[in-house]
C-alpha cells in the first residue's frame, strides 16, 4: 500500500512538472521523476524480502528476489539517461536560437 | 488570476487521477499471486544454463540478450544525435581546472577509479555490475579530467577519436559474438557453449563477459562523447 502511495504521489508529482513548468530543463526532470516512480513500483513490487539474486559459489541459497523485473529496469534506465540527454541537447540547441528556455516565451517569440 | 485559476482547475484534476489510480492499483493482485513461470524457470535454471552467478545478467546477455543489442543501440543512436546537433563547434572550452592539490588528489585516485570500473564490467557474471554500471564509472574518469585538468588536458589525452574508436569497437564486439553464435551455435547471440569454463571463476558463463566488456567500453565511450559534446561552446566565444 505504501509502495502505491509513493509510485502515484512521485508520478504526479512529475506528471505536474512535465504539463505546467514553463521551463523545459524541468519537463525534463519531470519527465525523469515519473521514470524514476515506475522503476521505483516495478522494483518494490517484486521483492518479496529474499535474496538478492546472484548465486554465492559453492552455497544454497534461499528464496530469491525475482532477477526479471530488475533486468527490465536496468533497460529502462539506460533508456531513460540517452532520452534526458538528447532532449538537454536540443534544449541547448533551442536556447542558441532562441536565447530563452521559457515555453510560453518561446511562444510569444513565435508570433 | 487566469494563471492562478488554471493552476488550481490543473491540481485539482490530478488529485482526481491520482485517486483513481491509487484505488486501481489497490485492486492489483499482490506479487504472490501471480503467475510467474518465467521467473521461477530463471531462478531454478539460470546458473546451469548460462553459468553466470549473476541471474540479473544471465537474464540481460543471455536470454534476452537480443534485446540488449536494441538497447545499446539506442545509446548509439543519442550519441550520434547529440554529436550530429552539436557538431558545428569543434573547440572545446578551455577551462585551466582546478587548484593544485585536487589535481595531485584525483592524480593518485584516478588508476584506482578505473581499476574498480574494470572489475565491475569482467565480473558482471560473478558479482553485482556489469557493462552498463561500469562503463557509467569509466566515464566519470573522462569527466573527471575535463572538470579537474581543464577539458584541453582531456582532449589531448583521451581524444574523440579514441572514445569513437572505443564506442564503435565495443558495439562490433558485440555483433561479432551474435554472428558467432550463429555460426557455432545455430542461434543469433546464443551463449557459446565451449567457452564455458568452471562455473564461479573469471573466463566463465560463454559469451557473457566478453558481452559485457564490449558493452562497457561502448557505454563508457559513449557517455563520455555525450558529455564532451555538451561542453563545447562556439569558435567565436572562444577567442
Amino acid at each position: 500500500m505504501l509502495t502505491n502511495l509513493i509510485f502515484i504521489i512521485l508520478f504526479m508529482v512529475g506528471f505536474y512538472a512535465l504539463i505546467m513548468k514553463t521551463n523545459l530543463i524541468k519537463n525534463v526532470i519531470g519527465l525523469n521523476l515519473m521514470e524514476a516512480a515506475i522503476f521505483f513500483w516495478v522494483i518494490s513490487f517484486s521483492d518479496i524480502g529474499g535474496e538478492v539474486s546472484i548465486h554465492k559459489f559453492g552455497e544454497t541459497m534461499g528464496k530469491f528476489n525475482d532477477p526479471v523485473p530488475q533486468a527490465l529496469t536496468l533497460t529502462g534506465i539506460v533508456i531513460g539517461a540517452s532520452t534526458a540527454a538528447l532532449l538537454l541537447t536540443l534544449i541547448i540547441e533551442l536556447n542558441k536560437f532562441s536565447g530563452t528556455i521559457d515555453r510560453d516565451q518561446i511562444e510569444e517569440l513565435n508570433d | 488570476m487566469n494563471k492562478l485559476v488554471k493552476k488550481t482547475l490543473i491540481t485539482a484534476v490530478l488529485a482526481a487521477a491520482a485517486f483513481a489510480l491509487y484505488y486501481n492499483f489497490s485492486l492489483l493482485p499482490g506479487y504472490q499471486d501471480l503467475e510467474k513461470g518465467i521467473s521461477d524457470y530463471i531462478i531454478t535454471y539460470g546458473l546451469h544454463d548460462t553459468g553466470s552467478l549473476n541471474l540479473i545478467t544471465a537474464v540481460l546477455y543471455d536470454y534476452r540478450a537480443f534485446d540488449s543489442l536494441g538497447e545499446s543501440t539506442v545509446i548509439f543512436g543519442a550519441v550520434s544525435g547529440i554529436v550530429l546537433i552539436l557538431s558545428r563547434k569543434m573547440l572545446p572550452v578551455s577551462s585551466k581546472g582546478l587548484s593544485f592539490i585536487v589535481k595531485r588528489t584525483l592524480g593518485i585516485m584516478t588508476p584506482f577509479i578505473a581499476l574498480f570500473g574494470f572489475y565491475v564490467i569482467t565480473h558482471g557474471h560473478l558479482s553485482p555490475g556489469g557493462g552498463f554500471q561500469g562503463g557509467v564509472i569509466l566515464a566519470a574518469i573522462s569527466i573527471i579530467f575535463s572538470i579537474v585538468y581543464g577539458s584541453a588536458f582531456d582532449y589531448r589525452r583521451y581524444s574523440p577519436q579514441t572514445k569513437t574508436v572505443l564506442e564503435t569497437g565495443g558495439a562490433l564486439t558485440f555483433l561479432v559474438i551474435g554472428l558467432a553464435g550463429i555460426v557455432m551455435e545455430g542461434a543469433f547471440l546464443k551463449n557459446l557453449g565451449f567457452l564455458t569454463a568452471e562455473r564461479g571463476t573469471l573466463i566463465s558463463a560463454g559469451s557473457i563477459p566478453y558481452i559485457n566488456i564490449g558493452v562497457g567500453f561502448k557505454v563508457g565511450a559513449g557517455l563520455a562523447i555525450i558529455f564532451y559534446s555538451m561542453i563545447q561552446k562556439t569558435f567565436e566565444e572562444d577567442f
